[in-house]
């Protein structure tokens, strides 16, 4: 990596101040009259770089400190510590000229108007980019090509799906051609379809134009489609950065084998693989096996048992990261 | 220039959404001229009984009547709409974008929202001043006249700072959401002019929360009871006070988190 980075991150922490107090009326009289705050360490000491064009995947368990990260490089939090430059501003300064050049996407927060359409919303955001006619033009007219925003964005947002939507809050996002993209969560609630889109739409734009996207996201697929790089956090540390396959290969890629027995079957399975915990399916037993093996294991499965309903899928990305890391 | 431009488009934005609640402009309209029959009814009561209110005699509360309107309208075509945004995106975490554009935070917040059908409290509001002072028999000099004007902007100025160091409260308390109601309880003590009251409201209302400053005080100047130092201290208090206004939104911002994620 030779180039200057995009975005560079050193030592960057940040440390929230929690009230807290313990459950029942009196705890919370007394919490009233006398507050009790605890330091909450979100990011320790998180270093990192990222060159132009890159798309990573920034991944880490609920709480991991994703987003505080995120809005410390958008510029909404204060470091407690630290220094991190993007496009070699300092993000935190809020300056005019930074807030021009990149724009931070939340899944689950609204920008637009509830209404009117987001074309009336656009239009608001022409103005306060400073956009001029043709520029505005041109852009929409890409986005619209990407996003196939034409019939959606005539409507009030408040009628609109929540794909539908988060088609507009993405092309509001970008509508001034931000260099730099942090999204957080961008496909979040979607159905599959409508992930889809969402993520060959990032694919296409950052071919097109060459900007640099920091994303999160809880679905394994966006980071395999998207990311060749991944950074991940967890309890507020940089636990990994590097290349999506290196990360697979360290962890032992495996599969999750959902297997539905027949009527009250009580058989040992542990002798195809290890047995997980399952979600809240009842009689349905979770098996996790190497990948390389799937196949075998299936096929085993399928001959010694009375299975009624069988899946192979992907380990959540909450699994892969607490395997990687508390192994 | 830039700021025109985005007031007209924030006013454009305004209208397309006030045009989809039809019957609630109607109300609103019709809400407005009743209240100011009962207001101008309560005056003529006040005046049947004595000729003077504080020294002020009825042409003149009329006068008083029109600013106490004009600074009305400006609470509830802006400030009110505005407060209610602002609450709800503290809450819903959207405050996040409006910090990130690059336009003025406080700007997008205090004029985002405007409330359109006010523009007829508007007109209204001058009217009553206009026919106030021709009926007060005063001939309003063109250096008072000025000095009014001067001194009616410098006190929406005052109740502007106000507002904006309560909502800025906010990102102190996270939860506030009566910030405004406090205001527009003191400013209904402007509707009388502020000799009426006792001398120590008197002084809360012209210094403390400086509402006086907003009503009484520039009618005063159109009436020319105020000299060239007076008016000049009113408006360095105006100037001050935004500073401070400035300064407490800035810090505010800074403390800022963001509705957790």
């Amino acid at each position: 990596m030779t180039q200057d980075p995009v975005i560079l991150v050193d030592q960057l922490s940040k440390t929230y101040q929690v009230s807290e107090r313990e459950g029942g009326f009196a705890a919370a009289v007394r919490g009233f009259f006398k507050r009790q705050y605890r330091d909450v360490p979100a990011v320790q000491q998180v270093s990192f770089r990222i060159a132009p064009g890159e798309v990573v995947g920034f991944l880490g368990p609920n709480g991991a400190g994703k987003t505080t990260t995120l809005k410390m490089l958008s510029g909404l939090l204060h470091p407690t510590a630290g220094r991190a430059q993007v496009l070699g501003y300092t993000p935190w300064q809020l300056k005019p000229a930074y807030l021009s050049v990149m724009t931070l996407v939340m899944g689950q927060r609204n920008r637009l108007s509830w209404d009117i359409p987001a074309a009336d919303s656009f239009l608001l955001n022409q103005a306060i980019y400073r956009l001029s006619d043709a520029d505005y033009q041109r852009t929409l007219a890409e986005l619209d090509e990407l996003l196939d925003l034409g019939p959606i964005m005539r409507k009030p947002v408040r009628n609109l799906s929540l794909g539908e939507r988060m088609k507009c809050e993405l092309a509001a996002g970008l509508l001034h051609r931000p260099q730099v993209l942090f999204l957080d969560e961008p496909t979040i609630g979607l159905d599959i379809t409508a992930q889809a889109r969402i993520r060959a739409f990032l694919q296409e734009y950052n071919r097109r134009t060459g900007a640099t996207i920091l994303l999160t996201s809880h679905y394994m697929a966006d980071v395999t489609a998207l990311c060749e790089r991944v950074i991940i956090i967890h309890q507020g540390q940089l636990k990994y950065d590097g290349g999506l396959s290196e990360l697979s290969r360290r962890i032992a890629p495996f599969k999750l084998i959902g297997v539905a027995l027949g009527e009250a079957v009580h058989m040992d399975l542990s002798g195809y693989g290890t047995l997980v915990a399952g979600e809240d399916e009842a009689d349905k037993h979770f098996i996790q096996v190497p990948a390389a093996d799937v196949t075998a294991v299936t096929a085993r499965l399928l001959a010694d048992l009375p299975i009624h309903d069988i899946t192979i899928a992907d380990p959540p990305i909450e699994a892969v990261i607490e395997r990687a890391f508390n192994a | 220039m830039h700021v025109l431009r985005l007031l007209s488009v924030f006013l454009k934005v305004n209208v397309q959404m006030s045009l989809a609640y039809r019957a609630d402009t109607v109300i609103n309209l019709l809400l407005n001229l009743m209240w100011l029959g009962w207001e101008l009814l309560s005056l003529s009561i006040i005046f049947n009984n004595t000729a003077t209110l504080g020294g002020w005699g009825p042409g003149e509360l009329i006068a008083l009547l029109g600013v106490f309107r004009l600074i009305n309208t400006l609470m509830a075509a802006l400030i009110w709409p505005n407060t209610e945004r602002f609450n709800a995106s503290v809450r819903d975490g959207s405050l996040d974008y409006v910090l990130l554009q690059p336009v003025p935070s406080l700007f997008q917040v205090s004029f985002a929202r405007i409330t359109v059908w006010r523009v007829w409290d508007l007109g209204l509001a001058v009217i009553l001043i206009v026919a106030g002072v021709s009926q007060s028999g005063q001939t309003a000099t063109p250096l008072n006249t000025v000095n009014f004007l001067i001194l009616a902007g410098s006190g929406a100025v005052v109740i502007y700072s106000l507002w904006v160091v309560l909502i800025a409260l906010t990102f102190w308390f996270t939860k506030f959401d009566n910030n405004v109601t406090i205001l527009q309880a003191l400013l209904d003590t402007g509707r009388y002019p502020a000799t009426v009251y006792p001398a120590w409201l008197r002084l809360i209302i012209t210094f403390v929360v400086p509402i006086a400053l907003a009503t009484t005080v520039p009618l005063q100047a159109l009436r020319g009871e105020l000299t060239a130092a007076q008016v000049a201290l009113f408006v360095a208090v105006a100037g001050a006070s935004l500073l401070v206004a400035l300064q407490v939104w800035k810090y505010g911002v800074r403390r800022y988190n963001g509705a957790s994620s």
